[in-house]
């Protein structure tokens, strides 16, 4: 089924000013349930834009919108609800923190939604745990944590409205490698627990690779490709006229795929490599 | 929209008030509003009426956006003048309802405001138009120098007080478009800035101020740092990149300026004095 459609969404900005930007043309795709997809594109190539139609935050140019088959821009009334539905977390979302304590933050977005005090309190716990964090966070003020705890206090935040769709953009930038690995990790956790669907946007296609089933590429606010993560990894020579790399790992068996090495799918995480190159020694190949 | 917002908004065009000095242009906006106080008759404000749609003209900034930054300012000046209707005594009566009269100074005197108010809006608007910020801090800068004389015992200087000013400004577009974001982030976690009354309304502000005032307080402890690793010590013995310089176009626009001022004195004795 269908979560999330998007129909010939096209978005202008500054609509009839000299600054007039076309920066979504006529995008078109669905979203399976329980999917977790990748959005990956060069800077400027519309993310941003494209994920804040999903909540209504931003209007359509032209074109729907449709999640579970609604249009989200019927009413203003849907619109709101729609707010719920799909938690978009921005980038670097940690500067949307502004309660004394970080359970009273986490605490927002459900006291929003009118819940009575029992279940935000539930939901809050769940929450810190969803983003590895013990609960003696919850009386600390988020301004006193470190950049990453403050990056995942904050997508306990949105975690906490328990959207169907999760949309995080660019969850990791401006994270350490070790920060990086722990959020995706958080997140890999949390879709697996709560079966929810997960949109990430995210310019890395080493991180899209591992994490997501599905990949989306934009390419100046078109959607480029939309498909599984093998088959949008093999266009490797389209992919780099849009300006993305497939990850190096990826590419160096490629090519020893065409040297005649039978290597097994496509390898995109370096420990995929190495488990490969274990099995093909195994196997009697020398590399 | 809150991008709207147009303050020493620049636009950038190639005309003679471009390229004078930005102490030219401070100078003369200043004569200017002395003078346009002046006035005492319909002569001598006309004359400065055609001096700003003139010099409006000659900016080649589109006439579209000195419309849009009057626009704000009408209520203002209906106001004034629908008092002012009430309130002068004098001249002579033209109409008269109950307890109301209506006289002639009284039209001449609102008429006369809302002239003199729309001057002093298009002439200091063209101000910030034909000048980027940094060129007006400058400007002003150079033209204060001569108080240094008297701030140095308190250990500061016109230099300090000029470059807040243009650290003031280039933040503005920067807050500007962090408030939106930070307003986005808010709504996406559900919160209404739309609606209820004042009281909800000003609550409802919190989460969008404070995260506000951290990054701004962040953003001022970088940029000090980072004024502070390129040797920046304050005003005294740095030197500029671009020099003002008194051109030509200057010595025309001051001239045009200071024999047009000479006019209104010449007008303001010539004609009796309405107002
Ligand atoms: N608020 C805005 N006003 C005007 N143009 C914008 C705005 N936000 C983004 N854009 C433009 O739209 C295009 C897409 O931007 P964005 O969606 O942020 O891309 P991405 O997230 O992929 O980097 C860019 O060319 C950008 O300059
Ligand atoms: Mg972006």
């Amino acid at each position: 089924m269908n979560v999330l459609s998007v129909r010939g969404l096209t978005h202008v900005y500054g609509q009839g000013t000299s600054s007039e930007a076309v920066a979504l043309n006529n995008c078109s795709f669905d979203i399976e349930k329980g999917e977790l997809v990748g959005i990956i594109g060069h800077t400027g190539s519309g993310k941003s834009t494209l994920i804040q139609h999903f909540n209504g935050l931003l209007k359509p140019t032209s074109g729907q919108i449709l999640l579970n088959g609604k249009d989200i821009n019927e009413s203003k009334k849907s619109s709101v609800e729609s707010r719920f539905k799909v938690g978009l977390c921005f980038q670097y979302p940690e500067y949307q923190l502004f309660e004394e304590t970080v359970g009273r933050d986490i605490a927002f977005g459900p006291k929003n939604m009118k819940l009575d005090e029992e279940e935000i309190k539930k939901r809050v716990l769940k929450c810190i745990e969803y983003v590895g964090l013990d609960e003696s966070y919850l009386e600390k003020s988020p301004f006193d944590l470190s950049g990453g705890e403050k990056r995942r206090v904050a997508i306990a935040g949105v975690m906490a409205m328990e959207p169907e769709i999760l949309v995080l953009d660019e969850p990791t930038a401006g994270l350490d490698p070790q920060g990086r690995d722990t959020v995706f990790e958080l997140i890999r956790q949390y879709r697996e627990k709560t079966g929810s669907t997960v949109i990430i946007v995210s310019h890395s296609m080493e991180d899209v690779a591992r994490l997501a089933t599905k990949a989306l590429v934009m390419n100046k606010g078109e959607v480029a490709m939309f498909g599984t993560i093998d088959e949008v990894y093999s266009k490797a020579d389209e992919l780099l006229t849009m300006g993305l790399n497939v990850p190096q790992i990826t590419r160096i068996f490629m090519e020893l795929k065409k040297e005649g090495l039978p290597i097994n799918g496509n390898i995109y995480t370096v420990e995929q490599g190495v488990n490969e190159i274990i099995r093909l020694k195994k196997e009697g190949y020398t590399l | 929209m809150i991008k709207d917002i147009t303050i020493g908004q620049y636009y950038k065009a190639d005309s003679v008030l471009h390229k004078c000095d930005p102490r030219t242009k401070l100078i003369l906006t200043i004569a200017f509003i002395v003078v346009i106080f002046l006035c005492k008759n319909f002569f001598s404000l006309g004359l400065m009426a055609a001096l700003t749609v003139v010099s409006m003209l000659i900016s080649k900034v589109p006439v579209k956006m000195f419309l849009k930054s009057m626009k704000p300012i009408i209520p203002l000046v209906l106001l004034t003048a629908i008092l002012n209707v009430f309130y002068t005594t004098g001249g002579e009566v033209l109409l008269s309802i109950w307890k109301i009269t209506i006289r002639d100074k009284a039209i001449f005197t609102a008429i006369f405001i809302a002239i003199r108010i729309f001057c002093l809006i298009i002439i200091s608007s063209l101000l910030t138009y034909t000048t980027t910020p940094t060129m007006l801090t400058d400007g002003i800068e150079k033209l204060l120098k001569p108080l240094d004389f008297i701030l140095k015992p308190f250990n500061f200087r016109v230099h300090t007080l000029a470059m807040m000013m243009t650290l003031a400004l280039r933040f503005i577009p920067t807050l500007i478009e962090e408030i939106d974001k930070i307003m986005n982030a808010q709504k996406a976690r559900g919160a209404d800035l739309e609606s209820g009354g004042i009281i909800e309304r000003a609550k409802a502000l919190i989460p969008i101020i404070i995260p506000l005032f951290v990054s701004s307080f962040r953003r001022a402890y970088e940029l000090a740092f980072a004024m502070d690793c390129r040797c920046y010590t304050g005003g005294d013995g740095r030197t500029r990149m671009k020099r003002m310089k008194f051109s030509l176009c200057d010595l025309f626009v001051f001239l045009s300026f200071i024999i047009i001022f000479a006019g209104i004195v010449f007008l303001n004795i010539k004609f009796d004095a309405v107002i």
